[in-house]
């Protein structure tokens, strides 16, 4: 493998060889030291509230089934049969007691227990020859829960989840914890695009500069009202922890009136009243700044946008969230994950009209993601070829050529972590530099696991 | 959630209801959705529009690969489309604007439709439902693979009751489903129709 330091130093000052987002060498270091390391989300509790329920989710290449089992506990387990290595649950999504191997029919329950291994006695010797009592399915290394979202990492030293999000968890409470029982998460819409995984979580990180261009369009048919350039440079960008994101400057007004802007009904700010700290209600109410866009490193992305759902002669808008996973598929290739969430404590009505707007703007459909998704298919199918070996990106944008900022940071801003008004592409920065810092950073070699016989 | 249907793949209906193939209503429902496949070809949106009623709905929900036995196999609560009109014609309204940019230039398009069957409705003639089959192919570019969609339609048509709508035997769309064949989408968008 080649050496990657000059990319990395590149990348590090903002300069990004284009190359990155078409290289097989790259994607072979990412797939072991960005993605054997990092959090990486799999699904949200209310995708399997009943014992029993699962959903198989991958992380790269690993399949994982994310199960709740009969007392409650969610597990990830390693789909993978102990014995022959075939995947014991086929399904997408489903309830069961048990998944049964379809190869030579062992069977494990769903809390990845080995319970059924035929021919135990004849074939083994009983527990002499393979000791079945205590064997599970491989668990995934680590797993952790912020507000319902289930994440693993392929690390066992991983730090806990709430630590590497760091102070991310402040914004991502704005969207998966209006009221205490938090969010449920419906779908996912899958689909693949021929897009490096990168390209998206930058996007959705901090490309507010994108908005009032690709995403004209829907200005123009009166579905939205917020993306013209005037207004969308207004808004803060701010990093903190894992993650950073974009924010929309709501007109002056109170809180209740600034959440109503945005379509909140009172029963819901209300909630949102007892539920969030004074820090992220001065951020809405006083600071007046709405999340949008963000990105969780390295690929769970979120949208808050607040669209025209109805035809009628009023302007009322209707908010909406949405999750997306970026799932890599090759160096070329994503697969999509995108949900919808609602508040679970929101009235039906609301719930209704906010899966109409995300999909009017977002997922498989949206009229947002359509235009994003053809520009992203488009760099990286360039991105292949020996020019974009020669060609550096200008990644700098809010910084002047000896680094320091265009504008300074916002002096006050009640969210933490450092944010920044107008247009720049400090996320995209901060981003990649977690990128380079993972690339850099051998993982240590797995523990092989053993399984029966040997003692 | 109650707007919802569950998406389930269209019942199996009986051979004995189906209309014959000779019958005047499946001739021309079997035009409409032949006509109705060169103007999505074509991208002629705004005719398209006024072939569907003020009622439409307009569902593709999500598929989802679940064990035989599970009793369902799409996303509980998730469709790729699940529309209106007034949905519907934003979508053709930015087509229409000069910045739909995944769309500009315009995909080469071929919708094939098929295994067109038509079944009468007991208490009315002027719907029938019509089940058919379509394979889009769509082509982007001169890199790109091209790439195939392939559904199932569950349509509801019904006769304009002034008689106006210049289709074939007055038809309109009221109702379409659209039972897609993959979990996983091998396409960039869905900034088409089926």
């Amino acid at each position: 493998m080649s050496d990657h330091g000059a990319v990395l130093e590149d990348v590090r000052r903002g300069m990004v060889p284009a190359h990155i987002y078409n290289d097989e060498e790259l994607y072979a270091l990412e797939k072991e030291r960005v993605f054997g390391r990092s959090w990486i989300f799999v699904a949200h509790e209310s995708e399997v509230p009943h014992p029993g329920d699962y959903v198989v989710r991958r992380v790269v290449d690993d399949s994982f089934i994310i199960s709740r089992d009969e007392s409650g506990v969610v597990r990830a387990m390693f789909n993978m049969c102990l014995h022959r290595g075939m995947q014991v649950c086929r399904a997408e999504v489903g309830n069961a007691s048990h998944f049964r191997c379809p190869y030579h029919g062992w069977s494990y329950k769903n809390d990845g227990r080995l319970v059924g291994l035929p021919f135990h006695g004849e074939a083994y010797g009983g527990e002499e020859g393979f000791r079945k009592k205590g064997q599970t399915l491989l668990p995934a290394p680590s797993l952790d829960v912020y507000n319902g979202l289930i994440f693993v990492s392929l690390d066992p030293q991983a730090p806990p989840l709430r630590e590497y999000l760091g102070d991310f968890a402040f914004y991502l409470d704005l969207y998966t914890h209006q009221s205490p029982e938090g969010i449920e998460l419906v779908g996912p819409q899958r689909w693949r695009v021929k897009a490096n995984w990168k390209i998206g979580a930058e996007n959705f990180a901090g490309d507010s500069y994108h908005t009032p261009h690709t995403d004209s369009s829907v200005v123009e048919i009166g579905l939205f009202r917020e993306p013209k350039a005037s207004k969308r440079k207004e808004g803060a960008l701010y990093w903190a922890g894992s993650g950073g994101g974009t924010t929309y400057k709501l007109p002056p007004g109170t809180l209740d009136e600034r959440l109503r802007y945005v379509g909140y009904p009172d029963e819901m700010i209300a909630r949102m009243r007892t539920t969030w700290s004074d820090a992220q209600l001065r951020m809405v109410g006083d600071d007046g700044f709405m999340v949008s866009a963000a990105s969780v490193f390295p690929n769970l992305s979120l949208v808050h946008n607040w669209p025209k759902v109805e035809d009628t002669e009023s302007d009322d808008v209707v908010p909406f969230i949405s999750l997306r996973q970026w799932q890599p598929v090759s160096a070329d290739e994503t697969e999509v994950l995108s949900w919808f969430a609602v508040d679970r404590n929101a009235p039906q009505r609301f719930k209704e009209l906010s899966y109409k707007a995300y999909l009017m703007c977002f997922g498989s459909t949206g009229m947002f993601e359509q235009d994003d998704v053809e520009n992203w298919v488009s760099i990286t199918s360039t991105a292949a070829g020996s020019m974009a070996r020669r060609l550096r990106l200008n990644n700098r944008m809010g910084l002047l050529a000896d680094d320091k900022p265009v504008s300074p940071p916002l002096a006050h801003f009640s969210g933490p972590g450092v944010a920044y008004v107008g247009f720049g592409e400090y996320n995209q920065r901060a981003m990649l530099r977690a990128w380079a810092d993972c690339l850099e950073t051998p993982v240590a070699p797995p523990e092989p696991v053993d399984l029966g016989g040997t003692s | 959630m109650t707007s919802r249907s569950p998406g389930l793949a269209p019942a199996p209906r009986t051979l004995g209801r189906c209309l014959s193939f000779g019958d005047t209503r499946h001739l021309e429902a079997h035009q409409f959705l032949v006509d109705e496949a060169a103007l999505l070809d074509t991208q002629d949106y705004d005719t398209w529009l006024s072939l569907l009623t003020t009622d439409i709905r307009y569902l593709m929900p999500v598929r989802v690969t679940t064990a035989r036995g599970a009793g369902f196999d799409t996303a509980p609560g998730m469709a790729h489309f699940d529309e209106d009109h007034y949905s519907l014609s934003r979508r053709v309204a930015r087509f229409a604007t000069e910045h739909a940019w995944t769309e500009d230039p315009p995909s080469r398009l071929r919708h094939h439709v098929g295994n067109v069957r038509t079944f009468a409705l007991e208490d009315t003639d002027d719907e029938v439902v019509v089940e058919s089959a379509v394979l889009l192919f769509r082509s982007r570019g001169d890199v790109r693979e091209p790439s195939l969609i392939s559904a199932g339609r569950e349509d509801l048509l019904r006769r304009d009751p002034c008689r106006r709508v210049p289709s074939a035997g007055h038809w309109m769309l009221a109702r379409r489903t659209i039972s897609v064949d993959e979990s996983v989408l091998r396409t960039q968008n869905l900034a088409i129709f089926l």
